[in-house]
């Protein structure tokens, strides 16, 4: 019967279409979906695999609650995250708009700037362990040659997530350039060339008509980069190993330190679910306030 | 408001000759449009012009002043790009207000003044809204306001009206013209379209292969076309062309032989021609008329038909070579029937092997 066909079609071509997607889904469910469920569940337990396991409700995140050391952490994570993500975009903005201009070499300059965000995360740290070392390296030779006196970057508290975040600018300003590059290219030259036409200085012409339109792609880079930070681990894992006096543990950091150095795997998991879910907040009011800036 | 001279421009990217040696004078007030096919370097000039591109050699001098080497923002023009060029962030007001920011002009001056443009451009109700919310035509009315602030000396026009759709752009045709009468300012407008060029200009200048050839009053270049080039181009349907051969040209009549009407002897004399030169007949499709009426007279057979209406226009080419009737009315006329035609001789155009006008001009 026809109506019957007709009801019957869409239903099985629902079927045909999750039959394909069936691998892919399983995939992402074992790598992905499993595991942060296994680790929510595992929040509420006080596993660590030396002793047997039992359920302790939320007493993990109360723990949390009261522990001046993940407090510590998240000051930590959310100074970092300030400190690398503004100035990672303002250094990319700029070097984007200067590197968008037709001049000789300017792909060679693209690709010294990219750099750094291809080579390996360990080897580039290993290097600026050696760049921040007190006596011999060359960042305090330049601030002696400068007349300023040397700095005990890595070892001091006060300067070592400093030194960590100029790192990470190094490394993530690259990303911003190329993502900004590809912003300033979907801006219509016509547009410059009405503002030329209008009288606009080049300050103008960045500050009124380039940064304004590159609105989005900023919303975007920053959101990425927030997230990127807060889940920083491998650089302080080389350079400071979390200290001096625990200045450089962010909340991965502790994360890690609490799983493996400490066995209390059901408590680092608490600490992990938090951050899950602060990364899933920012990920969807950024997401929502890009869909709303496109509309 | 201010002239414009242009003297020995030429524009040069690489080996490539986008503009050749152009010398041209637009007067103060006088609405200028520049015609041609794409790639005749009609858009290549008014950047030059506008100072969005430097000159390779040549001077540019607006009201008396030489501007060749002024930026862009120092030359007294304002601009209307094809694509509207308006800032999508911006909303209408600060689109239009942009340019006398850049001035650092007081705010109560700007905002008189954005109003004032507005109003001419009938946007007074839509000044919160950003560009997005407009259609085409609005669009360009936000990009002619925002020039208007300027109070420029000469508004520069790219094709401004190209992406608007047909009825639209009839109305912005007039709404322009009305514009500039209002204005009363020099306006430098680019266009591909004839037909914009015919129905706004006071003086269009057609451009081929990065030179003019020719500068006139639209009817002056619609009746007396220098060359075989912008008689194709002016007009639509486009001029018929015949190739032909003269027979005699002596005294006052030149007897020309050519393809489809046989020996016909044109009412001119025949300077510069002499038997056996070759020559291309023009005519225009609206200058035959049906019927035997005419002093040239041939017959051709439609291969198709398109009634209008107003008019009917018979296409009758013959061997790949288009030829076009356009006859008022609609007369009974069939495709694949024959039909007879006629024009007046002193009608008929005559170009010589160089393609240069050659029979009397016409009185325009």
């Amino acid at each position: 019967m026809p109506s019957r066909s007709a009801t019957a079609g869409p239903f099985n071509r629902s079927w045909g279409a999750y039959a394909f997607l069936a691998p892919a889904l399983l995939i992402l469910f074992l790598s992905l979906l499993l595991p942060a469920i296994a680790t929510i569940g595992m929040s509420f337990t006080d596993i660590s695999f030396l002793r047997p396991t039992n359920w302790v409700g939320l007493d993990n995140y109360f723990r949390l609650m009261a522990d001046g050391r993940f407090q510590q952490a998240i000051g930590n994570t959310m100074y970092y995250t300030l400190g690398v993500t503004f100035p990672t975009m303002a250094l990319g903005l700029l070097a984007a708009v200067a590197l968008n201009r037709k001049f000789p070499f300017r792909i060679v300059f693209r690709t010294i700037f990219y750099l750094p965000v291809l080579t390996s995360l360990i080897a580039a740290a290993v290097v600026w362990v050696y760049l921040y070392e007190p006596y011999s390296g060359p960042v305090n030779g330049l601030f002696v040659s400068l007349g300023l006196g040397p700095q005990p970057w890595l070892s001091s508290p006060n300067l070592a997530m400093t030194a960590l975040i100029i790192m990470a600018v190094w490394r993530d300003f690259g990303t911003a350039m190329i993502i900004y590059l590809a912003g300033l290219q979907d801006i219509p030259e016509e547009i410059y060339e009405a503002a030329r036409l209008d009288g606009a200085s080049k300050f103008s012409i960045l500050w009124r008509i380039t940064v304004p339109m590159l609105g989005s792609v900023t919303f975007y880079l920053m959101i990425i980069l927030i997230v990127q930070s807060f889940q920083v681990f491998g650089a302080i894992y080389v350079m400071t190993g979390g200290g001096p006096l625990g200045s450089t543990e962010t909340i991965v950091f502790q994360m890690y330190q609490t799983a493996f150095g400490y066995t209390e795997f059901g408590y680092s998991a608490a600490m992990s679910t938090v951050l899950f879910f602060v990364i899933l907040l920012f990920s969807l009011v950024g997401t929502k306030i890009m869909r709303r800036g496109e509309g | 408001m201010a002239e414009l001279e242009l003297s020995g421009v030429s524009k040069t990217y690489g080996a490539f000759n986008a503009l050749k040696d152009v010398s041209l004078e637009i007067g103060d007030g006088e609405f200028a449009v520049f015609v041609g096919p794409s790639g005749c370097g009609k858009s290549t000039l008014l950047r030059l012009i506008a100072g969005l591109d430097p000159v390779s050699e040549g001077q540019i001098a607006i009201g008396g002043k030489d501007v060749t080497s002024r930026q862009a923002g120092q030359r007294p023009i304002a601009m209307v790009f094809q694509n509207y060029a308006l800032y999508p962030h911006m909303s209408v007001y600060d689109n239009i207000a942009f340019p006398l920011q850049m001035e650092r002009r007081p705010k109560d001056e700007i905002r008189a003044e954005v109003a004032k443009a507005a109003q001419i451009v009938q946007l007074s109700t839509r000044l919160q809204d950003k560009p997005s919310k407009l259609s085409g035509g609005q669009r360009q009315r936000v990009a002619i306001a925002r020039a208007i602030v300027r109070k420029p000396g000469i508004f520069l026009m790219d094709e401004p009206l190209s992406n608007l759709d047909a009825a639209l752009r009839m109305e912005m045709r007039s709404e322009l013209t009305q514009l500039h009468r209002r204005l009363g300012s020099t306006m430098v407008y680019v266009t591909h379209d004839q037909l914009e060029a015919m129905t706004m200009a006071d003086r269009i200048v057609v451009l081929n292969g990065g030179k003019v050839e020719q500068v006139g009053p639209p009817m002056e270049l619609y009746h007396n076309p220098a060359n075989l080039f912008v008689a194709g181009f002016i007009g639509s349907p486009p001029m018929n062309f015949l190739a032909g051969t003269v027979r005699s040209a002596e005294g006052a009549t030149v007897s020309v032989e050519a393809a489809r009407i046989g020996v016909v002897t044109l009412p001119f004399s025949g300077e510069h021609l002499y038997a056996g030169d070759s020559v291309t007949l023009g005519i225009r499709p609206e200058a035959l008329e049906l019927g035997a009426g005419r002093q040239v007279q041939f017959s051709v057979v439609p291969e198709a038909v398109e009634r209008l209406g107003l008019h009917t226009i018979v296409h009758a080419g013959e061997e790949g070579r288009p030829f076009t009737a356009l006859f008022n009315g609609d007369p009974k006329l069939r495709a694949g029937e024959a039909i007879n035609v006629s024009v007046d001789g002193a009608s008929v155009k005559v170009f010589d092997a160089d393609g240069i006008l050659r029979s009397r001009r016409a009185e325009v």
